[in-house]
């Protein structure tokens, strides 16, 4: 099935001004979420957002369908993300993994926080970079897999692993936080 | 499958984005374990949680200034050619086109009118530089006694053009402008 953003791309790099608009609009929202879902800075998040589709209407011509556009302007946003967080001595070391193996989670504890935002939240944002991006894209975008790998350029096993971390990470989290409630 | 793998796939069995194989190994060890069932109910709960919130992102005045950046970016350089057209039938192109502007302006210039005049071209106006003491009240009783009037300038150095809309400022207002107090220089724009 064909890519529906991909004959707006084709426009952009033809120099279109609608077709970006167009564009910025179909995605605006998303990425500015996944933005700042890493920075947890609106202006800071507002500049990238920006930067990223300047690059978009700079650089359409080298598209080439290899990827959907979404996962291509995503890969573009990450980069930047990265690329501010390394600039500013904020980026987790990669690969970075928890240790978790003898913490006991409550799985029906965290069944409760996890309908509530304000939890989520709170354990999202305790998540390193790259767990957070791939737990970000899988919920708030549902890409698959393969997608997430492209955005973050990895193989795919990488955010399998990155994912299986994160999602213990996140029900030790939650489960941490109703069960402080249930003491207080 | 070892369940360390199910466990992997599980957020993406919530998003619903696993090709049929997948989803048909993560249903089978969903019937037989119970605990990732729960994991499944959490994961649920987050996705749905994560996706009701609305992101407070710049809209329109995010787009509004895209646009200007992108208008901004297209005065100071040109728009680099599609991909797939050679830069240098560009380079060519644009020489050519170059080669005729000149060519046609030549033509131009050799047969306009005699009467003809480009703007900003005029015969007979005078530059002067005013004396800094003179107020615009001294300036405009001079000029007005002349029938001159002010056609350009300031210029960095301060220097000032004069024209009479009448016609060519005479040698009479010439020597009337340099013996004027308001007036410290005063000459022909040759």
């Amino acid at each position: 099935m064909e890519d529906p953003l991909s004959p707006l791309m084709t426009a952009i790099a033809s120099g279109d001004r609608a077709a970006l608009a167009g564009l910025y609009q179909r995605l605006e929202k998303p990425v500015y979420r996944f933005i700042q879902s890493k920075l947890n800075d609106p202006h800071e998040s507002a500049d990238i957002l920006h930067d990223v589709f300047m690059d978009v209407w700079r650089s359409a011509g080298r598209f080439e369908g290899r990827s959907k556009v979404q996962t291509w302007v995503f890969g573009i946003a990450w980069r930047k993300v990265i690329d501010l967080r390394r600039k500013s001595g904020r980026m987790d070391l990669p690969g970075e993994t928890p240790d978790i193996a003898d913490e006991h989670v409550d799985t029906e504890a965290a069944v409760l926080a996890g309908q509530e935002a304000v939890h989520v939240r709170h354990c999202l944002g305790e998540l390193g970079d790259e767990h957070r991006m791939a737990i970000s894209l899988a919920f708030y975008e549902d890409m698959a897999y393969g997608q997430i790998a492209e955005v973050a350029g990895v193989p795919e096993g990488t955010i399998k692993t990155r994912i299986y971390h994160a999602k213990k990470l996140l029900l030790r989290c939650l489960s941490g936080r109703v069960t402080r409630e249930a003491r207080a | 499958m070892a369940r360390e793998d199910i466990e992997a796939l599980l957020p993406f069995y919530a998003n619903g984005t696993l090709s049929d194989a997948e989803r048909a190994e993560v249903e089978a060890a969903l019937a037989e374990d119970p605990s990732l069932d729960l994991e499944l109910s959490v994961l649920r709960a987050m996705r749905e949680n994560l996706q009701s919130e609305e992101p407070g992102s710049p809209g329109e005045f995010g787009l509004a200034r895209l646009m200007r950046e992108v208008d901004r970016e297209a005065r100071a350089q040109p728009r680099a050619p599609a991909r797939g057209i050679p830069v240098r039938f560009w380079q060519v192109a644009a020489a050519l086109a170059l080669v005729a502007l000149v060519a046609q302006s030549l033509f131009l210039f050799d047969s306009r009118a005699p009467d003809y005049r480009l703007a900003g071209e005029a015969d007979g106006q005078i530059v002067v530089a005013f004396d800094p003491e003179a107020t615009e009240a001294d300036i405009r009783a001079l000029l007005n006694g002349l029938g001159l009037e002010i056609v350009g300038g300031p210029s960095a150095l301060g220097l000032y053009e004069l024209a009479d809309p009448a016609g060519e400022v005479t040698e009479a207002d010439l020597e009337a402008l340099r013996g004027a107090p308001q007036v410290e220089s005063a000459d022909r724009n040759d």
